[in-house]
């Protein structure tokens, strides 16, 4: 495929069922919203290219299960992913509580340093809140993240948590490239000959 | 040297392609788009290589950019490009101008994960000019100038110097050139990669067909054909046509051959037919694992030849293709005039059809390129080109005979020789001569066991055919040559076998399991059960020819209107043979049994719901205390958010007008809507309200007293009263006699109304079909309201929900949460229960709202038809509390419920359906089987593309299969596309293979294998492009391509 991009960022949505993961990132990858959604089986994602500072930046954002039996699955995806959004539903309470269980979560499968952002969800339905925004930013205090209060529904701040989260890792990124090789001159190493795998055909056993 | 330019031409190739496909199925191309970025890239590899450092003076670097600056005097197209590059770089003074140099430090093909380009300042897009010139339409031009003028830029070995690569690079860049390309921005513009249909429709582009591609490989050369029965004559048809294309496709670079050569327009006098004049063709050369291979294809067969040709197949005979290894002689004739003639001759002394070349040096290259294809084995004798060690350089020159400037000698032979085979042949043949009973040399033996696929070492073991080396007499040499041939063809013949036979091996240990060996013919089964078939196999209401109903029902599924009658019998539900009355009775006792069941957890939900009430009152009025007054939250908002997570407000208005404002006017009307919250499901609510009375006026933890005890017997006897009531109907239906409901209670001697209250609504509830029914009687909701408001009174009377809930649980010692509960008395419950049916709930609902409200049956206009889905759910769950609640399982009552449209029976069909299913959830251990024989499977039946798979190495879980087999293809295909899969897969079990899925899982996947190959998709590719070709597929198609499969596996395991 071709690559039309500057960096490829691969996210995490986690969170209780229903608590409008996928509702979150069909907002976010095709600006849209569906009352009709169903559940999330195994796992999906959608790719939304943006720019960061002239940088076209490829997000692949990866939607899973919400129940916590496909957790087999699900933790496959926290190893590769570079950044995970944390959603809970603020009205509804349980979901907030399981946040912790899911840092754990987090915790136990994803690399040390992924970037991690806590996002609470259906901020449209004020009058139906259970769980305060202060509650909400102590809790990601707590764990040293960031904290959006989004509506996929009304479209709020959902596009800001995905570019504050994407900016945070290329920011940590280039920060760790920039400590790996100090810039010197601005030289750059030439990239290596694309490496073709030899077609081992006749070492194979065929019948013909 | 040449391999390059191929590989650098065949990538500009695959990007023009790209362009153009993008092009026509986009209607238009962004001037920033991936493809377009990709081919500019190609051509600027192309530009870049072999260019002379030293033409471009003072550049440091060598940059195609100062290349274009360089040529812009003398071409007025590059002038063009080169002002506009250099006013873009005007205007961005931080650019250099060898804008194109960050190109070369990029790596073209390399697919990194995360960084692509290091942080660089410059966010101009890559290859600047190429763009522009392609934008302007000037590019070809350009490209045709460098290539006319490329002795001056570029060393001799430089693709542009190529004087057949060079002016394709010009070429192919004609249609890229003549595009318009856009610079608005739209939502695609964000869409890098092609979405799922867009893939799906190159791929129609670049196959004639519209059809799903087949697998292209035959997969191993079995005796009988897949296709043995009905399908004969379809497949004649297509064959031909499949095999055009893919003959086609033979003649370009692909995985398996390489192409050295190729030119268009080479006559040749077929042989064997009484056309006089040479016919024109397209000439190639390949590389393949059994050597090079020489193709002549006459010029109506292939793409895009401009007169429709009514029958090609005449012109199949005429099409050449001669593997070299045959071929001894290669003989060369020139003419002036007419270029070059190249006659082959073969080991048989058969000369093969002559091959004329056009004028110029096409003859000359073409034996090249035979020459070095030879290498390293074999080699042209005498060689085609000779070292001249005079000059500063080594310079290789073609023999002076085969330049056309020279007028002296014209023709010329060239002998092939086999380096490696030759000196061992030649030593076996001396030996033989002079010993004719000597065995075959172990040299030769080896030699024969790597052509085939086995490994020597078994084979030498199984070799037993130089034993029977016949007592020639010594003197007779051709018979001892003779017999050695004849010895070397029984032994190729031998390992070919063995290998097949290992092969089978294999096949037979890990697949064996997954057919049914018996294989069952399709004949006249295509039809599937109609309503004629149907009224034949069902006489006077019974089955008893089961083995034709599942062998129909397989190969051709069942009518619409007969799946409600026959889902039944495919899932164990109703047995074949049973009777009319048998299967009634057994209808009946099910509703019985799931009618006793729900009305076991509807108690259990109302605890439940009363709690989760409480929580949430908490939830609120901490959330309240802790921002701000009470008063700030308006209570009627409060009352509506309340009901939010359970069901459907029944009638909101009424309430909210009767609202205090005050907690506990907040408290009452919330219980208020508690209780109307379960009346949607008209519920056996005296139950309820005895439960609740029972436990709310219970103060004492451990013992009820007395008073409450009677109140549970109360409630106990009615449900006896409801046994015997139901018993004596059942046994009344045996006589045809219908007993009164009424007429039970007299002698229970219960309260009357209450009993009859209470049988009448479960009997409401139970077939939900009345439930709409009975909500529009006008008088019952009234009624039950006025009951709800007596329970609402008497719950409000209690200081604390909190106490009430401790007490249900502290009193309930009896109750385990495994156990699948016996008694319907539904006096006490554990916490734990509580908890976990609790829990389950919760999902249920969450998921019941969300399955497939898009279908008609689901829709808002339906809603009632999402509570029997609940209740079947909740039903399913109850009695298996141990596995619980998993999601997907709506989404496999769905489908049985639209059927049957009947709760009791689509309950019991899903129990039965649950029995496999189970072991799919993350509970069962189903899943990774499933992956390791797919695996498996595709090993054997897709070698290339298990293949593929292997070299992206990501497959190994087969991660994108999952929800196939977690749902059997629900999520994947439309209603009536899920109905046909399910009773295939359900038939299957008896007549073919009792893991169906595991094929149609296949099959699905092999139709979009050339898709997947095409596009080198990875792992998350196909995640992506599975998940976009949901409900999309062709499901008569994958179903009978997986029945193939099925039927290619059996044949395999019983050609032992």
């Amino acid at each position: 495929m071709a690559k039309s991009y500057d960096y490829l960022f691969k996210l995490l949505l986690i969170g209780d069922s229903g608590v409008g993961k996928t509702c979150v990132l069909f907002r976010f990858s095709e600006d849209a919203y569906n009352t009709t959604f169903i559940s999330t089986i195994g796992i999906d994602f959608k790719i939304r290219t943006i720019e960061l500072d002239g940088k076209k930046i490829k997000l692949q954002i990866w939607d899973t299960a919400g129940q916590e039996r496909f957790r087999t699955i699900t933790t496959a995806y926290y190893r590769g992913a570079m950044g995970i959004m944390l959603v809970y539903d603020i009205t509804n309470e349980k979901s907030f509580e399981n946040i912790k269980n899911w840092i754990r979560n987090i915790e136990e499968n994803a690399s040390a340093d992924v970037e991690k952002m806590l996002l609470g969800n259906k901020c449209e339905l004020e009058e139906k809140r259970q769980v305060s925004k202060e509650r909400g930013e102590q809790l990601a205090v707590e764990y040293g993240i960031k904290f959006i209060e989004t509506s996929a529904k009304a479209s709020i701040r959902v596009e800001e948590a995905f570019y504050t989260l994407a900016r945070d890792i290329k920011a940590k990124m280039e920060k760790k490239l920039e400590a790996s090789n100090p810039p010197k001159g601005g030289h750059q190493l030439r990239a290596s000959e694309p490496q073709r795998k030899p077609t081992n055909w006749l070492s194979r056993c065929t019948i013909l | 040297m040449n391999s390059k330019h191929e590989k650098l031409i065949g990538q500009v190739k695959k990007e023009v392609k790209k362009v153009m496909e993008e092009s026509v199925t986009r209607n238009f191309i962004h001037e920033e788009s991936g493809s377009v970025t990709s081919l500019c890239g190609a051509v600027e590899a192309c530009l870049s290589q072999g260019l002379k450092r030293r033409a471009l003076g003072l550049f440091k670097t060598s940059s195609t950019t100062a290349l274009l600056h360089k040529i812009a005097k003398h071409c007025p197209e590059a002038a063009i490009i080169s002002k506009k590059l250099q006013d873009i770089e005007n205007l961005d003074p931080n650019r250099r101008s060898s804008s194109s140099s960050d190109s070369l430090t990029k790596p073209l093909f390399q697919k990194s994960q995360t960084v692509i380009t290091p942080p660089s300042t410059l966010p101009q897009p890559k290859y600047l000019w190429i763009r522009l010139a392609l934008f302007e339409k000037q590019l070809t031009k350009i490209i045709d100038f460098l290539v006319s003028n490329a002795n001056k830029f570029y060393d001799k070995d430089a693709l542009v110097t190529d004087p057949d690569y060079g002016s394709t690079l010009s070429s192919l860049l004609l249609g890229p050139c003549a595009l318009d390309y856009s610079k608005t921005k739209t939502p695609d513009h964000f869409w890098t990669d092609p979405p799922a249909n867009e893939l799906v429709q190159r791929d129609r582009i670049s196959s004639a067909q519209s059809t799903p591609p087949p697998v292209r490989r035959p997969i191993l050369n079995i005796g009988r054909s897949l296709n043995t029965s009905s399908e004969e004559t379809g497949t004649v048809r297509n064959s031909s046509q499949y095999f055009a294309k893919d003959y086609v496709a033979s003649l370009h670079q692909n995985s398996r051959a390489t192409l050295l050569y190729g030119k268009n327009n080479v006559k040749v006098f077929p042989a064997n037919s009484d056309i006089t004049v040479p016919m024109l063709g397209y000439l190639s050369l390949h590389q393949t694992p059994i050597g090079l291979i020489i193709k002549w294809t006459p010029n109506q067969l292939m793409n895009g030849f401009a007169e429709e040709v009514q029958d090609k197949s005449i012109y199949w005979e005429f099409a050449l293709h001669v593997k070299l290894d045959e071929i001894v002689y290669v003989h060369c004739h020139q003419d002036q005039d007419a270029g070059g003639i190249i006659i082959l001759v073969g080991q048989d002394g058969v000369q093969r059809p002559p091959i004329h070349f056009p004028k110029g040096d096409h003859m000359l290259a073409f034996l090249s390129c035979i020459e070095t294809g030879l290498l390293p084995r074999g080699r042209l004798d005498p060689p085609l080109w000779t070292q001249r060690s005079g000059a500063q350089r080594k310079r290789r020159r073609p023999l002076t005979t085969l330049s056309e400037h020279e007028e002296s000698n014209r023709d010329y032979v060239f002998r092939i020789i086999d380096n490696s085979l030759d000196k061992e042949i030649l030593k076996v043949k001396r030996n033989e001569l002079l010993d004719p009973n000597a065995s075959l040399p172990e040299k030769i033996r080896t030699q024969l066991g790597s052509t085939s696929t086995t490994s020597s070492d078994s084979s030498t073991k199984s070799f037993s055919i130089d034993q029977n080396v016949p007592d020639s007499p010594p003197s007779v040499c051709i018979q001892t040559v003779c017999d050695s041939m004849r010895r070397q063809i029984i032994s190729r013949a031998f390992y070919g076998w063995l290998a097949y036979c290992r092969h089978l091996s294999t096949v037979r240990r890990h697949l064996s399991g997954l057919v049914n060996s018996k294989i069952i013919s399709s004949e006249g089964a295509e039809e599937g059960i109609t309503l004629e078939k149907w009224k034949e196999l069902c006489t006077d209401g019974v089955v008893s020819n089961h083995n034709e109903v599942y062998r129909l029902c397989y190969f051709g599924g069942i009518a619409q209107e007969l799946r409600p009658e026959l889902w039944p019998y495919l899932l164990g539900h109703h047995k074949f043979g049973s009777t009319k009355e048998q299967r009634h009775e057994l209808d009946e006792e099910t509703r019985q049994a799931y009618e006793n069941t729900m009305s076991e957890w509807l108690a259990v939900e109302a605890i439940v719901r009363q709690r989760d009430k409480e929580v949430q009152a908490h939830a609120i009025a901490k959330l309240s205390s802790e921002s701000m007054s009470g008063e700030a939250v308006p209570a009627p908002q409060l009352q509506r958010d309340l009901s939010n997570d359970v069901f459907e407000d029944i009638s909101d208005d009424d309430y909210e007008s009767n609202d205090e404002h005050d907690p506990a006017g907040k408290r009452t009307s919330r219980l208020k809507k508690t209780e109307r919250n379960t009346i949607k499901y008209e519920s056996d609510e005296d139950l309820e309200e005895k439960v609740d009375e029972g436990h709310e006026k219970d103060q004492t933890k451990f013992e009820l007293d007395a008073s409450e005890r009677s109140v549970v017997d109360e409630s106990e006897k009615k449900l006896e009263a409801e046994y015997n009531e139901k018993n004596a109907k059942k046994n009344a239906r045996g006589t045809g006699t219908n007993s009164e409901i009424p007429a039970v209670d007299a002698h229970n001697g219960c309260n009357h109304d209450e009993l009859k209250d209470f049988i009448h609504n479960v009997i409401v509830t139970n077939p939900s079909v009345d439930i709409s029914n009975f909500s529009c009687e006008p008088d019952s909701p009234t009624r039950e309201r006025d009951r709800l408001e007596s329970v609402t009174e008497e719950t409000t009377r209690n200081s604390s929900l909190d106490t009430c809930i401790e007490t249900h649980g502290l009193a309930s010692p009896a109750r385990s949460a495994c156990v699948s509960p016996a008694s319907s008395n539904g006096g006490v419950y554990s916490q734990e229960l509580l908890e976990n049916f609790g829990l389950n709930l919760h999902r249920i609902e969450k998921d019941v709202q969300r399955c497939d409200r898009n279908y008609w049956y689901f829709s808002s206009n339906n809603l009632e038809n999402l509570d029997k889905l609940r209740n079947v759910m909740c039903t399913y769950v109850w009695e298996h509390l141990d596995v619980g609640y998993v999601q997907g399982m709506c989404d496999l009552v769905a489908p049985l419920l639209v059927t049957f449209n009947d709760e009791s029976l689509t309950y019991a069909c899903f129990c039965h359906l649950m029995e496999r299913m189970v072991e799919n959830f993350p509970c069962g251990n189903a899943m990774d089987s499933h992956f390791a024989n797919m695996r498996s499977l595709i090993q054997i039946l897709d070698a290339e593309m298990y293949e593929m798979m292997h070299a992206q190495g990501d497959y190994t879980h087969f991660y994108f299969c999952y929800r196939w087999f977690l749902l059997d293809f629900k999520r994947e295909l439309l209603y009536p596309d899920v109905y046909a899969f399910w009773e295939t897969i359900w038939a299957a079990q008896q007549v073919a293979s009792s893991h169906f899925v595991l094929f149609l899982a296949l099959a699905l996947l092999e139709t979009y294998r050339d898709i997947i190959l095409s596009n080198g998709m990875d792992f998350t590719d196909i995640i992506k492009f599975f998940n976009e070709m949901a409900e999309r597929h062709d499901s008569r198609g994958v179903l009978k391509m997986a029945r193939d499969f099925v039927l290619h596996l059996q044949v395999l395991i019983e050609n032992k």
